[in-house]
């Protein structure tokens, strides 16, 4: 008795791309052999010679002997000549509604389209709650009268979306295709189909591009004042930025540093209650402020930041710290979108009609990636849920959206 | 499982909780070193990452081959506790 040949997958537990491999050919009744190389290394052997050495995975070993290392779904598919024969919804995981992100914005849609029973699926590659998570003390939003911190902002927010049944992948979204009906998303848990998409990956950090920016990126240049201000316990710090997060790391930083200059490029450009505090802070010694001051290179010795170089009023002027904290605006997540025919600004926010919707019928964008959006945590629970109300209107009006 | 889990954390780090909360759903024990508590242990820290920030986390295997992973990072966190 012969057996059937079978494909080959050469894998790993850890590996993502390798499950979602294995799901495919699952979802297709392919049989496959799996080949788990950390088990053990003759396994691994026996790929590397298959491959010239090529350490990657997941290997694909065709019925044929064809290799492919790392292939895409699509790639695999195209190859198994199987594409046109399977209705994608019949095979691939299906969601009503995945929203990539879970911030605020996210969060607050969560709660709203899952309170109404659609089901709903979010995913997150770094931390729910989103840079609200991350941020010390929230005193602009509404309903809490001593302010909240961050943390526990997102956490009710998350219970209260979990509450309704909202489930939170931890993962990436690398793509969206529009296949009419459904869209088909490319995720790190594998392909899988959305009848609508939220995108509401908000935004990160700016950098400022000087010299020594990289070079001593985590160490002793930061962007996170909660996460890293410790660091600086009776330590120099040289805060860069005017705006309102600026202003509000600055004086968070204070709890730990002994002296702080804050460097301002033009004026300061923060709510009247945060340059009060920022006076008083001042006015004990806490703070220095330097206006119309660019910062032009960050110098170190032995690994370690010594000094800021910058120019105020033409003349070059001198800081001595123990370290850089940077806040000088956010940049959209939007790097995932470029290659998909979703429109973005000239900036990389995304842009949406009216009803929160892209130009990818049944994609919708809130909050913070949205092209206009004001980068406030009230801003966008309100877009979150004006998001939620429009995305029900197109799925009742499926197939037909309601124009309005 | 890893035989050893040390994370190093402070009070206000959002990313620290996403890890202790991902330990915690696998079911790995682990030690919280909280800098705010103890910032004696700071260099310890930075010793062992290369960078001045948390989380830090330290897995030890069973051979004593040792993972330090900086941040919130699954791709090298998931691995290292399976």
């Amino acid at each position: 008795m012969t057996e059937d040949k079978k494909i080959l997958v050469y894998g790993a537990d850890w590996c993502a791309d390798c499950h979602r491999t294995t799901e495919l050919f699952d979802q297709h009744a392919i049989k496959y052999d799996y080949k788990d190389i950390d088990s053990d290394e003759a396994l691994k052997a026996e790929m590397l010679a298959l491959v010239a050495g090529k350490n990657v995975i997941p290997t694909v070993v065709l019925t044929d002997g064809t290799t492919l290392q790392e292939p895409t779904n699509d790639e695999l598919l195209a190859v198994l000549k199987i594409r046109s024969e399977v209705d994608p919804a019949a095979t691939l995981p299906s969601h009503e509604v995945i929203i990539i992100g879970a911030g605020p914005a996210a969060l607050s849609a969560a709660i709203y389209t899952t309170r109404e029973d659609i089901e709903t699926l979010l995913f997150e590659r770094g931390v729910v709650g989103g840079l609200a998570a991350v941020t010390d003390k929230i005193d602009n939003y509404p309903g809490f009268p001593d302010g909240v911190e961050g943390l526990t902002l997102a956490d009710d927010l998350r219970r209260q979306a979990e509450r309704f049944g909202a489930v939170i992948e931890l993962g990436e979204v690398t793509a969206i295709f529009d296949e009419g009906k459904y869209k088909r998303l490319e995720t790190t848990s594998g392909d899988m189909l959305a009848r609508v998409v939220l995108i509401a990956t908000g935004s990160d950090y700016k950098k400022i591009n000087v010299p020594g920016e990289v070079e001593y990126y985590a160490r002793g240049v930061h962007y996170c004042a909660t996460c890293d201000g410790a660091f600086y316990r009776a330590k120099r710090l040289v805060v860069v930025g005017g705006g309102n997060s600026a202003i509000q790391e600055a004086i968070f930083l204070t709890r730990f540093a002994s002296h702080i200059d804050l460097l301002v490029r033009s004026t300061i450009k923060a709510s009247d209650v945060l340059k009060q505090e920022l006076k008083a802070f001042v006015e004990a010694g806490k703070m220095s402020i330097h206006l119309n001051t660019t910062t032009d290179e960050i110098i170190g010795e032995n690994r370690v930041v010594t000094k800021v170089l910058g120019t105020k009023d033409g003349q070059k002027v001198e800081f001595p710290t123990d370290g850089v904290f940077v806040f000088v605006g956010l940049e959209p997540n939007s790097q995932f979108l470029r290659t998909t025919p979703i429109l973005l600004d000239a900036i990389g926010f995304v842009m949406t009609d009216h009803n929160l919707q892209t130009n990818m019928p049944g994609v919708f964008a809130a909050g913070d990636i949205r092209s206009g959006a004001t980068m406030q945590i009230a801003s966008a629970t309100g877009e979150g849920a004006t998001a939620a109300l429009k995305i029900r209107e197109y799925l009742e009006g499926f197939p037909h959206p309601v124009q309005n | 499982m890893p035989k050893n889990v040390t994370i190093f954390t402070t009070n206000t780090c959002g990313y620290c909780q996403m890890v202790k909360k991902y330990l915690g759903a696998k079911g790995v024990v682990y030690e919280e070193v909280n800098l705010d508590i103890y910032p004696e242990r700071q260099a310890e820290a930075i010793n062992l990452s290369g960078a001045m920030t948390v989380p830090v986390t330290v897995v030890t295997q069973h051979d004593d081959s040792r993972d330090v992973i900086v941040g919130y990072n699954l791709a090298r966190l998931a691995p290292a506790v399976a």
